[in-house]
């Protein structure tokens, strides 16, 4: 492969949109031509910038008002029994912002006592749920070991420039962590969203921080899937929840990706992507089950 | 299909489908408005375009699969919505043959300049035709794939592809331009 053709084609790379053989000869080229290892990295980096700047531009940011009324809005409509029937809403006005708000005004005045109380009677519930939308950010996210899960999937499955090489998982598992042992079986297994292909395992160290590392693409995206040892501060972290009820998951961004994690009692899992908002969170609430229940097996004690 | 093909009429009913339009509908209104202003040019259409769009999808929500891509089956409502407040503006959304001729001329492959500003960044997106500014914004920063820009734009997915390889090129050559005439970049 010519340093033309790899410019040429660089793009489709990045997008995991390249055929096996095409992939191996990038690999080959990739080792053995530091321009075009440079360009590569710097048209990877350039991605990253491009949607953080868009992403922050401020004529994109939704006024937080119309946000609030919006959501306030929808959930209104959503409580009314005509919002749920395609055809009522078909005969909205275009723009309710200006010809229905007298009308939502007096259908939110009648609302507001019944929306109150189901508020109040949710509140416990929404707090076993995804925290992304309610602002509270448990702590698991924010900690050192979600920067390292980022760091790890930016250096591993992303640039491959990790200082340690990667071992095979089985032999991971002997060594250090058993609960290594048959995890991307129960993973694939399990429920996993449409698209979701999984590429490749591994254990790999980030800082000296070992993890076990499922890759997969998802949306033409790569997306890690990392299980390390929860040893955070206990103090800074969010109870785990009894067996049977739904684990919390948190999401947050570090370096421009995006990560949603949760916790067993002795792991903590992140999903690391370049995927926008939200769909991070789906698939790690895709993932959630499988791997919980994985982990929680390997956690019990032995019984002989 | 979480409730089935039926229409949520009792209470709890319309509680679960707004607890899970909640979740895995609003997570992407942020996303979802981004578009909506670049397609606008304007806050206050943008607002009224996204407001339809939920609008919408809530009532449609009964039907949307779980498990499947709730952001591209948003995106193509938004795009849906957006055409027909065109029609009824007698706006045509066409890419003039010259643009298209323009994208073809970039025969090389610029390399990627470094050390640029967001102001850079963003003016020269603004810079590049907006067929192709659009497929570049909804691949690179909001993350659809090619098949999904393909469906919420009504393009055929060989001209998506060609039109987003195009976009990447020309928008390569305005920052390497911009780069060359300040003198810096660090160009690859």
């Amino acid at each position: 492969m010519h340093c033309y053709q790899f410019r040429e084609m660089a793009d489709s790379y990045v997008d995991l949109e390249t055929s096996a053989n095409t992939n191996r000869e990038f690999a080959y080229h990739l080792d053995n031509c530091p321009v075009c290892r440079e360009e590569m990295a710097a048209r990877r980096e350039f991605r990253i910038r491009l949607r953080e700047t868009w992403t922050k531009a401020p004529e994109n940011q939704m006024r937080p008002e119309f946000a609030d009324r919006l959501r306030g809005q929808l959930h209104s409509l959503s409580l009314s029994k005509a919002s749920t029937n395609t055809s009522s809403v078909k005969n909205h006005p275009r723009s309710l912002n200006l010809q229905r708000r007298w009308l939502l005004t007096v259908a939110a005045s009648l609302i507001l006592a019944i929306a109150i109380g189901f508020v109040l009677s949710r509140v416990m519930r929404i707090k076993n749920k995804s925290d992304y939308e309610s602002g509270v950010m448990p702590d698991l996210v924010k900690t050192e070991l979600a920067k390292s899960a980022v760091g790890d999937h930016r250096d591993c499955a992303i640039q491959f420039r990790l200082a340690e090489r990667s071992t095979n998982l089985d032999e991971a598992a002997l060594k250090y962590d058993h609960a290594y042992i048959d995890l991307v079986k129960s993973v694939t297994s399990g429920e996993m969203l449409p698209g979701v292909e999984f590429v490749k395992a591994h254990s790999c160290i980030f800082q000296q921080r070992r993890f076990a590392h499922l890759i997969f693409k998802y949306h033409g995206q790569l997306v890690s899937l990392l299980v390390t040892d929860n040893d955070a501060d206990p103090g800074k972290l969010p109870t785990v929840p009894a067996s049977g009820q739904p684990n919390v998951i948190a999401c947050s961004s570090f370096d421009g990706y995006r990560v949603s994690c949760f916790q067993t009692a002795r792991h903590a899992v992140f999903v690391v992507s370049d995927l926008a908002d939200g769909e991070n969170l789906t698939l790690a609430r895709a993932f959630e089950s499988s791997v919980v229940e994985h982990l929680t097996r390997s956690e019990e004690p032995a019984s002989f | 299909m979480f409730l089935g093909a039926s229409i949520a009429n009792s209470l709890d009913e319309r509680t679960i489908l707004w607890e899970r339009f909640e979740c895995e509908a609003m997570p992407h209104a942020s996303s979802l408005f981004r578009i909506a202003r670049w397609l606008t040019r304007n806050q206050s259409d943008a607002e009224d375009l996204l407001q339809e769009t939920l609008i919408e999808a809530l009532s449609s929500f009964h039907r949307f699969s779980e498990g499947t891509n709730c952001r591209a089956w948003l995106v193509t409502i938004l795009y849906h919505h957006h055409s027909k407040r065109r029609r009824a503006q007698s706006h045509l959304h066409l890419v003039s043959d010259e643009q298209e001729r323009i994208a073809e001329t970039i025969a090389f492959e610029p390399s990627t300049p470094q050390n640029l500003t967001d102001e850079d960044v963003l003016s020269a997106l603004r810079r590049i035709p907006r067929a192709f500014q659009e497929v570049v914004i909804l691949a690179d920063v909001e993350g659809l794939s090619y098949k999904e820009i393909a469906e919420a734009t009504q393009v055929p997915i060989g001209t998506v592809m060609s039109r987003i390889s195009r976009g990447r090129k020309l928008l390569r050559t305005e920052l390497a331009t911009y780069a060359r005439e300040h003198g810096f970049g660090g160009v690859a």
